[in-house]
């Protein structure tokens, strides 16, 4: 009740105010009017009411303060007092404010990364700890690998797995075109089971959400469900939408519905736009019997919500046993089961967060840890410019003390000042994390919208408390400082000379600056080196002058034969275009997912125990445009048709394993199902070895290629060279070879790099933020030993005066401040060095082919940080030794 | 009753020619005074003041200065409420009426008093 009528009160905070002045008026006029009945005249009366009042204003204020909470007043007072002060002096406010916002900033930033990539439920998502994914594994070579991803497989698991979920939905998104002719864009749609909707807390923003019937094998039903925003942005909101058709792929569906308004699925990062039924999408892509057919996929997952009271390992145990049973369903013997040893775990439903995190989500957690160093070096050098200016004040403050104000009060205004500083540079930091949210989004998760910073909560929340905490941590050391304070030593030398001290918290808070950036500087170091490695890959073809063409079929059927020369046609159509150096056709893309066909070879038992052999099926032109060498023999020719003698180049390595020794042109492959059965193709040319999985040692996986006039020409699509600007050759060519494209068939033009660019992304990632967070590390660093050393020689201005008095020469006065610095910095780099080589070995599983404690890195950085510390210990230095004795000695 | 963290100025005004030095009074007794000065009726502030004057036979002043603040005070408290009317000769004033609240604890406050002063009275009388 107290409370309400305060807060009440509160809200008509100047009436109240206006209450009091007109009542004490009223108590003044009353008297005024007493004392004239009494007989005195009208201003004498005036005057003695106005001296029995006393002071109006204390009452007006004392029953005012009744109103508030008791140090609320204060408080108020000391902001505003801190904040005159801090206008005062705007090169030190705008210091530690940016200091201060770079620290929050980052941190805001990368929060709202690792967020919304491992922190944050799906939204809406109903009781996200019981819902997961499943995973499945299975062995093969003695090498574990994930599998899953056919509607079979999962079909299996969620029709075998006994009593541990109460429900399973199948999901998985694709880049189909929506719409027809020239309106038609690819666009990111969910395909999902009808029973995904139920695991989340959305009903349906209109119409209603696809069932169970609408989604049973063999067809399914062609129905959609829009995105939200989809609705909004396509339809106006219209509620006639619903019941109109659109084309998603070959199939033309009926809009039956809008999902809740933030429904995004299972992905926040790239939400899709319209939600179709699994059964009806695999029918349209997949052969008859497809809900049956183990063999082909389309990368489908699972979710299943655990029911209460079964425990994760029960459910993971229950879902290995469902896999098995599926594989026995399969046709798989005992002796295979046992080989194929397979297994399925219940993870987290954020996938950043269960087996399949992403290498860009582990380095993300690294530099969320990096922002958080960040921090505490600009704390530090907060901390420290503030402990610089409560010294400075000393006197100041002996003389307050002296004149009776509270050190409980003068403690509170320290902290006060640390607190208004903190959250200026808290709000100013909120746009520098914005601004740095969006440069990390854009580099690092292309084509998703940046998450915002001042607009979500949990990112507000924590850039609240980053803020108070940094507040309460930079104001601390100065208030211990100041609890030291003794009256009278302070007021008899105040800030004079000759009482020069070491403030041994400054030094501490200095050697952790140097450390930590240190720490940060070979975090950079390594990855920079990681990231040349990585470039320095001769990978085996130019992923940057490349351009990769895919046909998109949609509802268009033509026979083999007329594909195969459309094909061929759109090959010549590439060369036509200005720009384009060469062009081939391709089966596969090196990191897109290569071909696997069963091979045979004389004298060799199982040519699989030596690993994958894959292949593509590509023109004469392939080498030429992808700029991959041969070795030895040729590269094929136009000769090599589809009736002629079977030929084949193979990888420098592939030759290797399957002859050592020997040469292989002229040896025979056979290729097929099953393989010894099919007729020789011969080895023509050797091709140096590429990298198509990844940059790392390939030692497993081999590469062939064959004529595509030998290997189903209809399948696959393009390879063009571009000389000059790729993606500036994007455009023409697409326009080119769509005049070419029947009915509403189209093409889609990438470039090849990006499909390599999103392998190395956690390399750069991890180089580029480490060294923008550890350079902005060092100057902040710098800037501390700066302002420290100088502080320091401004101090000792006598001491060195009476050196150089003595016969001090400018060399000896340099010596001494630049040896205080180095001193400074090596302590650092010694802390920090000891740091870095106990934490490098946890990131090693982040480098490429780079030693976590590489001497030339170590060394590297730690002289950078010794020069950085020269640096900025010389103008203090050079101003030392200029000292002139006799004015220093006088001022005395 | 007596809020001690609030630091409230209580000060009496005593007549110089009353009493030389004026004794600590027990904290809280300006409220008591307020509140039994208003079971006679709403009053304004000045009115207030006066009574208590009147009725102590000069004795007891009480000073604008901690008048006003104990008034806010009981109105924070719920003790009294508090209404613009017209005074006697027709000025706009505040007038202050003792709540249920407010007379349960002018009560309770009264016997708390009383237990006090009798206390004294014994140590007086009898130590």
């Amino acid at each position: 009740m107290r409370l309400l009528r305060r807060l009440a009160q509160w809200l008509r905070f100047r009436a109240n105010s206006t209450d009091v002045e007109e009542e004490l008026a009223f108590h003044r006029e009353s008297i005024e009017r007493d004392l004239i009945t009494r007989g005195h005249t009208a201003a004498e009366a005036r005057q003695a009411a106005r001296r029995a009042m006393g002071n109006e204003t204390l009452t007006r204020e004392d029953a005012r303060g009744v109103w508030l909470w008791p140090s609320l007043d204060a408080l108020w007072q000391d902001a505003r007092v801190t904040v005159r002060g801090l206008l005062r002096n705007p090169a030190f406010t705008t210091g530690v404010m940016l200091t201060f916002a770079l620290g929050v900033g980052a941190n805001a930033a990368m929060f709202s990364l690792i967020d919304r990539m491992m922190l944050r439920p799906p939204a809406l998502m109903r009781d996200p700890a019981r819902v997961h994914r499943v995973y499945m594994y299975r062995t093969s070579n003695g090498v574990e690998s994930e599998t899953g991803g056919q509607y079979a497989r999962n079909a299996d698991l969620a029709r075998w797995t006994t009593n541990s979920f109460s429900a399973v939905a199948m999901h998985t998104t694709k880049q189909l075109a929506v719409g027809v002719g020239q309106d038609s864009r690819e666009m990111r749609i969910g395909i999902v089971s009808a029973s995904f909707f139920g695991f989340f807390d959305a009903p349906s923003a209109a119409g209603r959400y696809f069932g169970a019937s609408e989604d049973a094998p063999p067809s399914g039903s062609p129905v959609a469900v829009l995105s939200y925003p989809a609705w909004q942005a396509q339809y106006g909101g219209r509620h006639d939408a619903i019941g109109s058709t659109v084309q998603i792929g070959a199939v033309v569906y009926t809009i039956i519905g809008v999902a809740a308004k933030d429904f995004v699925g299972l992905w926040p990062l790239r939400p899709p736009v319209a939600f179709i039924p699994m059964s009806t999408y695999a029918a349209s892509v997949l052969g008859p019997k497809w809900q049956t057919t183990y063999s082909s996929s389309f990368g489908i997952g699972s979710i299943a919500r655990r029911k209460p009271g079964v425990s994760v390992d029960a459910a993971s145990a229950d879902l290995s046993k469902a896999l098995v049973q599926s594989y026995r369903a399969e046709g798989r013997s005992e002796d295979g089961l046992a080989a194929l040893r397979p297994r399925s775990l219940a993870g987290s439903v954020l996938i950043e967060r269960g087996p399949g995190r992403s290498d860009v989500a582990r380095v993300a957690m690294w530099l969320g840890g990096v922002a958080i160093i960040v921090l505490l070096i600009a704390c530090a050098n907060v901390a420290s410019l503030l402990l610089a200016r409560a010294l400075s004040k000393r006197r100041e403050n002996a003389v307050r003390l002296a004149l009776g104000v509270s050190r409980t009060r003068l403690l509170t205004q320290l902290l006060t000042e640390s607190m208004v500083l903190a959250v200026a540079g808290g709000l100013v930091g909120m746009v520098v994390g914005t601004w740095m949210s969006a440069m990390l989004s854009a580099a690092f998760l292309p084509g998703i919208e940046p998450p915002s910073v001042t607009g979500d909560p949990r990112t507000l929340a924590l850039v609240g408390i980053i803020t108070l905490v940094a507040g309460a941590f930079t104001g601390v050391l100065p208030v211990l400082q100041a609890r030291r304070l003794t009256i009278t030593d302070d007021l008899k030398t105040g800030a004079r000379a000759g009482t020069f001290r070491h403030s041994r918290a400054r030094s501490a808070l200095l050697v952790l600056q140097g450390a930590l950036s240190l720490v940060l500087l070979v975090g950079a170091g390594l990855f920079v080196r990681s990231l040349r490695h990585v470039r320095d890959v001769r990978l085996g073809f130019d992923p940057d002058s490349v351009l990769v063409v895919e046909l998109k079929w949609r509802d268009v059927q033509l026979d083999s034969a007329k594909t195969a020369d459309l094909r061929l046609r759109l090959v010549g159509a590439a060369t036509t275009v200005s720009g384009i150096e060469h062009a081939s056709l391709q089966l596969a893309a090196p990191f897109g997912g290569m071909t696997d066909w069963p091979i045979a070879v004389a004298g060799i038992d199982s040519v699989r125990k030596f690993g994958r052999f894959e292949f593509n099926a590509v023109s004469p032109d392939y080498f030429a445009t992808m700029g991959t060498r041969i070795l030895r023999g040729r590269a094929f020719e136009s000769s090599d048709l589809g009736g002629g003698r079977g030929v084949l180049v193979v990888s420098e390595a592939m030759g290797k394993v399957l002859w050592p020794g020997e040469d292989p042109l002229d040896k025979c492959v056979r290729i097929g199902i099953p393989p010894d059965t099919m007729p020789c193709r011969y080895v023509v040319g050797v091709a140096e070895d590429i990298h198509a999985r990844g940059f790392g040692p390939q030692a497993r996986n081999f590469y062939y290629y064959l004529p595509a006039a030998q290997w189903h020409q209809q399948d696959g699509g393009l390879f063009v060279r571009v000389a000059g600007d790729v993606r500036g050759a994007i455009e023409p060519l697409r326009r080119r070879l769509q005049q070419e494209m029947p009915g509403s068939s189209y093409v889609t033009v990438a470039r090849l790099g990006e499909l390599t660019e999103a392998e190395s992304r956690s390399w750069v990632m991890g180089a580029t933020v480490f060294t923008a967070f550890g350079a902005l590390a060092l100057i902040l660093a710098a800037v501390g030993l700066y302002s420290v050393i100088a502080y320091n020689v401004a101090q000792r201005r006598q001491e060195l005066a009476v050196r150089v008095a003595l016969g001090a020469v400018t060399g000896d006065v340099l010596r001494l401040v630049l040896g205080e610095g180095l001193r400074f910095a090596a302590a650092g780099a010694a802390v920090g060095g000891a740091i870095a080589l106990f934490a490098a070995p946890q990131i090693a599983p982040l480098l490429f082919n780079q030693s976590p404690r590489d001497p030339i890195v170590f060394g590297t950085v730690t002289s950078a940080l010794l020069a950085v510390a020269v640096a900025a210990s010389t103008i203090p230095a050079i101003r030392g030794a200029r000292v002139d004795p006799n004015a220093a000695l006088r001022a005395e | 009753m007596c809020r001690v963290g609030e630091n409230v100025p209580i000060t009496y005004r005593w007549e110089a020619t009353a009493v030389k030095n004026p004794p600590d009074l027990l904290p809280g007794t300006l409220d008591l005074l307020v509140l039994r000065t208003l079971t006679r009726g709403p009053l304004h502030g000045y009115g207030i003041a006066q009574r208590v004057k009147e009725i102590s036979g000069d004795v007891l002043q009480v000073g604008e200065s901690s008048l006003y603040p104990a008034l806010q005070r009981l109105l924070l408290d719920g003790y009294v409420k508090a209404e613009w009317g017209a005074s006697e000769n027709n000025r706009r004033a505040r007038f202050y009426t003792l709540t249920a609240a407010g007379q349960k604890h002018l009560a309770a406050e009264r016997k708390e008093f009383e237990r006090m002063v009798g206390a004294i009275r014994l140590v007086l009388a009898n130590a």
